[in-house]
């Protein structure tokens, strides 16, 4: 986001989205995470 | 947090494909079962209000698949342009055509029709007449610039290999102040170039 010129770039919540589901085991090989992320154009 | 701009040499159109096949089945059988949640559990695990999950058509609820809920990072004003990238059966979309309200709108991009077809059908079951379902893909947004005060997305930009020209796109068309509010999936470790190349790795 910052790399397309993206201004004041706020992190929400960390969510292990992927527990418990099929995809579990390839997504703890990379730590795989959802999240929420904003930011504004300046 | 390294968000990491993936080089790939997977093919975009094959991608595509890919993906296509695999959210029509999402939204067409969405009882199968995927190798990510669904529906009103995942809706559950990602903090959405069950008030707010209880107000959508069923068929909505059970074709939702995100990763987080954008609308944790500030709720949407009434009378404001909205785009969602990659909008599903349009579990945000009509969330965001509620909190605009009718002097609002939003525009609802996805490249799966099936998907389309049932934000559409949400839509009328809810009589929300500010939605714009289109066809289309992420790198090509379908908005004028600086038209949107808000560009929403949910698990959708990390199925797009060129991610720099989403972001860009994203940029040209928010106005002045406007706000990009996404949820999607980051990698904390190194991912290694057979796994970038895997497209069964970036379809899921």
């Amino acid at each position: 986001m910052s790399h397309a010129n993206f201004t004041g770039l706020r992190w929400g919540k960390q969510v292990d989205v992927f527990s418990g589901s099929k995809h579990e085991s390839d997504a703890k090989e990379f730590d795989t995470r959802g999240v929420t992320l904003a930011a504004t154009k300046g | 947090m390294v968000l990491e701009v993936v080089a790939s040499k997977v093919d975009r159109e094959q991608l595509r494909d890919q993906i296509e096949a695999k959210y029509c089945d999402v939204a067409k059988k969405p009882e199968q079962g995927f190798h990510f949640h669904t529906g009103r559990p995942l809706a559950a695990m990602l903090e959405y209000p069950e008030a707010d999950v209880n107000a959508l058509p069923e068929s909505t609820i059970e074709s939702f698949a995100g990763t987080g809920n954008p609308f944790l990072l500030g709720k949407l004003h009434e009378g404001e342009a909205v785009l969602d990238i990659g909008c599903g059966a349009g579990f945000d979309t009509l969330q965001a055509a509620k909190q605009v309200g009718p002097t609002g709108h939003v525009i609802a991009l996805d490249m799966t029709e099936a998907m389309l077809e049932k934000t559409r059908l949400g839509a009328e079951t809810l009589g929300l007449t500010n939605i714009d379902a289109k066809l289309g893909y992420a790198e090509e947004l379908p908005a004028d610039d600086g038209s949107i005060d808000v560009v929403i997305s949910n698990g959708v930009i990390n199925l797009t290999p060129d991610k720099m020209t989403v972001m860009q796109e994203v940029y040209r068309i928010i106005k002045p102040g406007g706000r990009f509010q996404i949820a999607d999936i980051v990698v904390q470790k190194p991912v290694d170039q057979d796994a970038k190349d895997d497209i069964d790795l970036w379809s899921g």
